[in-house]
C-alpha cells in the first residue's frame, strides 16, 4: 500500500517536471520580444481604464504614462509601470503623429443628482443651460443620455433610478426645444460607477447622467 | 421502368442540385458582408507608404479613402496612416504595421454596437469614440498574446508580431 503510495507521488511529479521542461522550451522568451501598451490621458485631461487580458492572466491600467508589458499569450502581463519620454518617442512617436484631428469630435458633459432622486444640483441646474447651447450652436441630432446611480440599494432598483435620472434630462431638453428623435437614452443602474466602491457605497460621483453631444 | 420518382438518376440529379443550392447559399452566407458593407471610417491623414487590404485587392491609402468592416490596414517602413470612424474613433498606425477591422457595428437607433480591432504587428494609437463610451464592454483590441478591454480611452500599443504561444 506505502509503495504503491510512493509510486504515485513519483509518477505525480515526473509528470509535473515533465510538463514544466516541455512548457520552457515552447516559451523560449526574447527580453527585446514584448508587447507593450501605454495608457494616456484623452484630449480632454480625461484618463480611462484599460483592461489587459492573456492566458495567464490580467492587468489593469489606469494611470496615464504608464506601460503594461506581455512577454507571452501565457504569462500574465507585466504590473504597470512608468514610461521614460524617451522610450515613448522612440516607439511611439510616428503613430501618435499619425494620429487624426477631426474638425469636430462628441463633447461629453456631466449632470449630477441629490441622493436617491432625479433632483439635479445646484451646479448641474445651471449647466444646464451650456449643453443645451452646445446641442443647438452645433446642430447636433445625436445627443446620448446615459444614466447611472451610485452603489447604495438593490440593483432593480438602481437601474429603474438611473432610467428616471435619463429620461428626465431628455424631457428637460424636450421642453426646451430639442427633438425628441435626437435624444438617445440608456442606462446603467450601478453597473458603471465613475468612482468605483464598494457596494452600498454612498457617492455623489456616481449619482449621474452623461451627456454626449455630437 | 419509367417511374421517375424512383429514378436512381434523378435521386443522383436531386442530390447534385441540393449540393449546389448548398454550397451557392453557404457562399452567399460568406460574402453576405460584401453586400451589407458600408463606410465605416475614413482616412484622414498618410505618409510614406499605406495600403487597405479589402476581399484580396489591394488598394493605396489616400486620404479620403473609405474604410470597410473587415478592411485591413498596412503600413511599409516609412510610412504611417490615421483613419477616423463613425464613431468618431480616433486610430493611428506607425511603420511596418498591419491592423485588421475585425467588426465594426454602430447602430444607436438599436442599441447595438461592436468592435473589434486586431493588431497584427507593428504600432498604433488609438483614441476612444462612442461605441467605447456607450457599451465598454462591445469594444476590443486583440493583440497576438492579450485582449485589450477599452473603457473610454487613449492608448498605444506596440506589437511585436513574432509567432509566440
Amino acid at each position: 500500500m506505502r509503495s504503491l503510495k510512493i509510486i504515485f507521488i513519483v509518477w505525480i511529479l515526473i509528470f509535473f517536471l515533465a510538463g514544466c521542461s516541455s512548457k520552457r522550451d515552447f516559451v523560449a522568451p526574447s527580453h527585446a520580444n514584448r508587447d507593450l501598451i501605454v495608457l494616456l490621458p484623452d484630449p480632454d485631461g480625461k484618463v480611462g481604464t484599460i483592461h489587459i487580458a492573456t492566458k495567464g492572466g490580467s492587468q489593469i491600467l489606469d494611470k496615464p504614462g504608464y506601460v503594461v508589458e506581455v512577454e507571452d499569450i501565457h504569462k500574465l502581463p507585466n504590473v504597470p509601470r512608468p514610461i521614460e519620454e524617451k522610450e515613448m518617442r522612440d516607439v511611439f512617436g510616428p503613430a501618435l503623429s499619425a494620429q487624426p484631428d477631426p474638425p469636430s469630435r462628441f463633447i461629453s458633459f456631466l449632470l449630477f443628482f441629490e441622493n436617491d432622486t432625479t433632483k439635479l444640483t445646484h451646479e448641474s441646474k445651471n449647466l444646464m443651460a451650456e449643453i443645451l447651447g452646445t446641442i443647438k450652436s452645433r446642430k447636433s441630432n445625436e445627443v446620448f443620455l446615459v444614466g447611472h446611480t451610485d452603489l447604495v440599494g438593490p440593483e432593480g432598483y438602481n437601474n429603474a433610478l438611473s432610467s428616471r435620472r435619463a429620461n428626465y434630462v431628455r424631457d428637460l431638453l424636450v421642453s426646451s426645444g430639442i427633438k425628441l428623435n435626437t435624444l438617445f437614452v440608456s442606462y446603467y443602474g450601478k453597473a458603471r460607477p465613475l468612482v468605483s466602491t464598494k457596494d452600498e457605497v454612498p457617492e455623489p460621483r456616481n449619482r449621474r447622467v452623461e451627456v454626449i453631444v455630437r | 421502368m419509367g417511374r421517375s420518382e424512383m429514378n436512381p438518376t434523378n435521386f443522383k440529379k436531386i442530390s447534385v442540385f441540393s449540393v449546389a443550392i448548398f454550397l451557392f447559399l453557404t457562399l452567399i452566407g460568406d460574402c453576405s458582408s460584401v453586400f451589407a458593407s458600408a463606410k465605416i471610417a475614413t482616412v484622414q491623414k498618410v505618409s510614406g507608404t499605406a495600403m487597405v487590404f479589402r476581399q484580396g485587392q489591394t488598394l493605396t491609402a489616400t486620404v479620403g479613402l473609405e474604410i470597410l468592416e473587415n478592411d485591413s490596414l498596412r503600413t511599409g517602413p516609412n510610412g504611417s496612416m490615421g483613419v477616423v470612424f463613425i464613431d468618431d474613433t480616433l486610430l493611428s498606425l506607425g511603420p511596418g504595421s498591419v491592423l485588421v477591422i475585425e467588426k465594426f457595428l454602430f447602430a444607436p437607433r438599436q442599441g447595438k454596437f461592436s468592435f473589434v480591432l486586431r493588431m497584427i504587428k507593428g504600432t498604433a494609437a488609438y483614441l476612444s469614440g462612442l461605441i467605447s463610451r456607450l457599451a465598454p464592454e462591445a469594444a476590443y483590441f486583440e493583440t497576438p498574446t492579450a485582449s485589450i478591454g477599452i473603457r473610454g480611452t487613449k492608448f498605444v500599443v506596440k506589437i511585436e508580431g513574432e509567432p509566440k504561444r
